[in-house]
């Protein structure tokens, strides 16, 4: 299978963790990643704030390329950059004003008939839970693990058509697969805060700061995530949660491909496991899962 | 929960945000589920029920200097729960569009600076440069030293490389050239 990657800003600096595990287990599930030719930032929250018109013609700029491409599956790893495209195809489709609007800006005309998947929903519904289950050679056995979808991935449910809205299960049944035990919890789609990590620190702290200790409430091992900006929050703020409870926390957060890839065999380093700042590989060798 | 006077400018406003953010407000039932679902919702900020209402009834200074669109993380928890499906993260995009026109000073400057410095990356380069921006904020913000502990051990970790912040200067025209097409056509339906 050949699909046309879409890899967005993060996943070249701050999550590169997330763009190494990807492409090791997309490899190992037959599923061949195309980088979308010279590819610009989707504008993510700053731009879908301040214009809308702006926020569009991005995401049209990147439709216009895939189209070019010649490939009409186009997959995103990191959930904001997922649903800005396909908000963007579906505005484009139905609103003829913003579209001439948009060609203008871009200079393109905007086909918008593309498949625009997360990489969570690629893996669960094309991939398969079959496929991933066979390529299983160490079972994350032991392994409690809560689910954590955030928000963009699952709404809103008009726009993202993908699984539950507040209950979603899709990333519940990937990691069962894997041989996790899977942690149910009712903080499955609760903002983490998202890009107000800089200018609103408290705001994020508070809120992953919640997602974190009921995780411990629930003696679960790992938060495992499927966003770029979720996995900062919840890893980059942990230490200032840290610091405002008074009581040291250590929950690792690990991209689901991360999890993936470690039961597929990768090594540690070769997923990116080394790079975060609460570091997963003590309990992973405790549990016997890496050596 | 119709609150106008009855003063023609009023209807303007509520009219204008309407049409930009594409949410019929004039269904808003007030009942609150927006706010009670969302995450950045508290006392000193208020929540979206309380912008809405502000929009309806006419006051517009005030809603385009509350500062909970500014906050609005796009999560969507409102419309997912709200029984007439209003999307707030629309009405917090025609919110600052209008205020930005009309060159209301942003409530939260933080959030505008970040959003700001955020944008004139991905004019100039296309792609957003992270570290740059982290670093140009806590600088423009007065404080440049917020956070540098993480970000060297996260160096040290080999997680991220200072030289990330020197690479990636090639400029990108396209989108500079975006960016200016978008200006050109709102000055013009400005006009």
């Amino acid at each position: 299978m050949k699909v046309a990657y879409y890899p967005g800003c993060s996943l070249e600096v701050t999550a590169r963790a997330y763009d190494l595990s990807t492409h090791q287990v997309c490899q190992d599930l037959d599923v061949e990643l195309e980088a979308v030719p010279e590819w610009i930032c989707c504008g993510a929250s700053p731009a879908l704030k301040m214009s809308r018109l702006l926020s569009v013609s991005l995401s049209a700029q990147n439709l216009a390329l895939v189209t070019k491409q010649g490939i009409q599956d186009v997959v995103a790893p990191c959930p904001f950059c997922f649903r800005r495209l396909r908000s963007a195809q579906s505005d484009i489709e139905n609103d003829s004003t913003l579209r001439a609007q948009v060609e203008r800006v871009i200079e393109t005309h905007v086909e918008a008939n593309l498949h625009i998947y997360s990489l969570l929903e690629y893996v669960h519904a094309h991939v398969g839970l079959e496929a991933i289950r066979s390529r299983v050679a160490k079972p994350l056995k032991g392994l409690k693990a809560v689910p954590y979808y955030g928000c963009y991935l699952v709404r809103p449910p008009k726009t993202v058509q993908f699984d539950d809205p507040e209950h979603p299960t899709s990333l519940d049944t990937v990691l069962e697969s894997l041989g996790a035990t899977v942690v149910d919890w009712d903080f499955k789609a609760e903002c983490c805060g998202a890009a107000l990590s800089l200018n609103k620190t408290d705001t994020v702290t508070r809120l992953s700061g919640q997602l974190i200790r009921e995780a411990e409430r629930l003696a679960a091992d790992v938060i495992v995530v499927a966003c770029p900006l979720c996995q900062a929050n919840l890893d980059l703020r942990q230490p200032d949660v840290s610091a405002l409870d008074g009581q040291e926390h250590h929950m690792p957060i690990l991209y689901f491909t991360q999890a993936m890839g470690i039961s597929f065999g990768h090594s540690p380093r070769s997923l990116g496991l080394h790079g975060h700042m609460i570091d997963p590989l003590p309990l992973l060798k405790e549990k016997g899962i890496v050596q | 929960m119709f609150r106008i006077t009855g003063d023609p400018s009023e209807r303007l406003f509520l009219d204008e945000v309407v049409k930009r953010s594409r949410q019929n407000l004039l269904e808003c039932l007030q009942c609150g589920k927006c706010t009670g679902s969302c995450p950045v919702a508290s006392a000193a900020v208020g929540g979206p029920r309380l912008v809405i209402a502000q929009v309806l009834s006419g006051m517009k200074q005030a809603a385009l200097s509350n500062p909970m669109w500014w906050y609005c993380v796009s999560c969507g928890s409102c419309v997912t729960r709200c029984p007439v499906e209003i999307n707030a993260y629309e009405v917090a995009t025609a919110l600052c569009e209008i205020a930005e026109e009309e060159n209301v000073p942003a409530s939260e400057p933080e959030i505008h600076l970040l959003d700001e410095l955020f944008l004139k990356s991905v004019k100039k380069y296309g792609r957003l440069k992270e570290l740059r921006l982290v670093a140009s904020y806590n600088l423009l913000a007065k404080q440049p030293f917020k956070d540098m502990g993480k970000a060297l051990r996260l160096m040290a970790k080999g997680a991220i490389s200072p030289f990330e912040m020197l690479r990636g200067w090639k400029k990108d025209p396209r989108t500079t050239r975006i960016f200016a097409r978008v200006d050109q056509i709102k000055r013009e339906s400005a006009e």
